[in-house]
């Protein structure tokens, strides 16, 4: 009896670390590309032109695509940018969930990160992307279609009284814009975006 | 006597605390972990587990209750029995949900809300090591076992509104 407490705990870790064994075989299962991040892919001979997003990609040739759409359950909007392979991915609400993601979509596979540590894995091809994102205790799934212009994302970069002012813009087909401008560390609502005077977002030029 | 007695639960129970947070700081996290069958996705689940486990917390509390006679009626001879089983189903209810937080989520300070979270999951598991441990020990003061009782319940209920209520009002009531 004056045993039983130890041993609930005993229990309790026993079963925490099969838990974590198990987490970890499930991982190596599910993303063997973000596990090999030395992997690069062929140059392909024959680039696809930027404007056309090849939704099927043969394999080894680099990806460009831009697909934007709106969460399952809609509670936020999300776009993903890829220019040869190189892939960006924002996920906003409009008020102040936000989150930017890099990383690279290959072979049908994306898998990219954020700065936090949120984690977006997904595939693609055939015209639509899906995928999940999670992090920050949170956790999203999507399934998107290619966006053409002038849907698709947008971000700016300004440096006003010293703070650096990140803005992103999802545009989604049914012309509904999402933005939040991050100053400094604090989300607030973009202003509308103006697609004259900001660009579609160039992947390979984000830091 | 007291402190003498508590010393060694209270150095696991910090250490258990701390491995927690500086695991969850140090670990990338993966996004994805093993996952529960019969639910949408990890998250609804660690909601419903959550919730079971808010359920079996409450219980605890009551029972805790009845047994110091603060409710003022006689405890029935099942209530121990109760309070020990409800205790040991919550704490193994909790292990696969903190294991999620962990592997795959980490620590946070994202907003607020994921920094208490983050905070409160690792005390609460830190607190729970010391009330088991302090459980055995002969000749504690009598606001020992209520103190640490009481801690563990406030943190679990500050995780769940943390977590699964937050789930619920944001993304609705799924399983």
């Amino acid at each position: 009896m004056r045993r039983s407490p130890i041993l609930t705990l005993v229990y309790g870790l026993v079963l925490a670390v099969g838990l974590f064994i198990l987490s970890s075989v499930a991982v190596s299962k599910r993303v063997p590309s973000a596990a090999e991040p030395g992997r690069v892919a062929v140059p392909s001979t024959s680039p696809s032109p930027s404007s056309s997003p090849s939704p099927s990609p043969p394999p080894l040739a680099k990806v460009n695509a831009v697909w934007a759409g709106e969460v399952d359950g809609g509670g936020a909007s999300i776009a993903i940018s890829v220019k040869d392979g190189v892939a960006v991915a924002y996920l906003c609400d409009g008020k102040k969930t936000e989150v930017w993601l890099q990383g690279t979509a290959e072979n049908g596979k994306l898998s990219l990160v954020s700065k936090k540590g949120t984690v977006l894995t997904g595939t693609f091809g055939g015209g639509k992307a899906t995928g999940t994102i999670s992090g920050s205790g949170q956790s999203w799934s999507f399934t998107i279609a290619v966006a053409a212009p002038p849907s698709g994302l947008y971000r700016s970069t300004a440096n006003v009284r010293n703070a650096q002012v990140v803005c992103g813009w999802i545009r989604l087909a049914n012309g509904r814009t999402v933005g939040i401008c991050d100053n400094g560390g604090t989300p607030e609502a973009a202003p509308p975006l103006d697609t004259t005077r900001t660009s579609p977002i160039d992947p390979k030029a984000v830091t | 006597m007291t402190l003498k007695l508590l010393w060694a639960p209270l150095l696991l129970g910090a250490a258990v605390t701390v491995t927690l947070g500086v695991y969850a700081n140090l670990h990338s996290p993966t996004g994805i972990a093993v996952n529960l069958a019969g639910f949408s996705g990890p998250m609804p689940a660690k909601a419903w587990l959550a919730t079971a486990c808010l359920a079996l917390v409450l219980v605890q509390l009551v029972s805790a209750l009845v047994m110091y006679g603060k409710l003022g009626i006689e405890a029935p001879s099942w209530i121990p029995a109760l309070h020990r089983w409800s205790g040991r189903v919550a704490f193994l209810v909790a292990i696969p949900v903190a294991v999620h937080c962990l592997y795959a989520l980490g620590f946070s300070s994202f907003d607020t809300r994921t920094l208490v979270h983050s905070l409160l999951g690792c005390l609460v598991f830190g607190v729970f090591t010391v009330k088991m441990l302090a459980l055995p020990k002969h000749g504690l003061s009598g606001w020992v076992l209520p103190l640490l009782g009481g801690l563990v319940f406030v943190a679990f209920v500050g995780l769940w509104l943390t977590s699964s209520l937050w789930f619920f009002t944001t993304f609705g009531v799924k399983i």
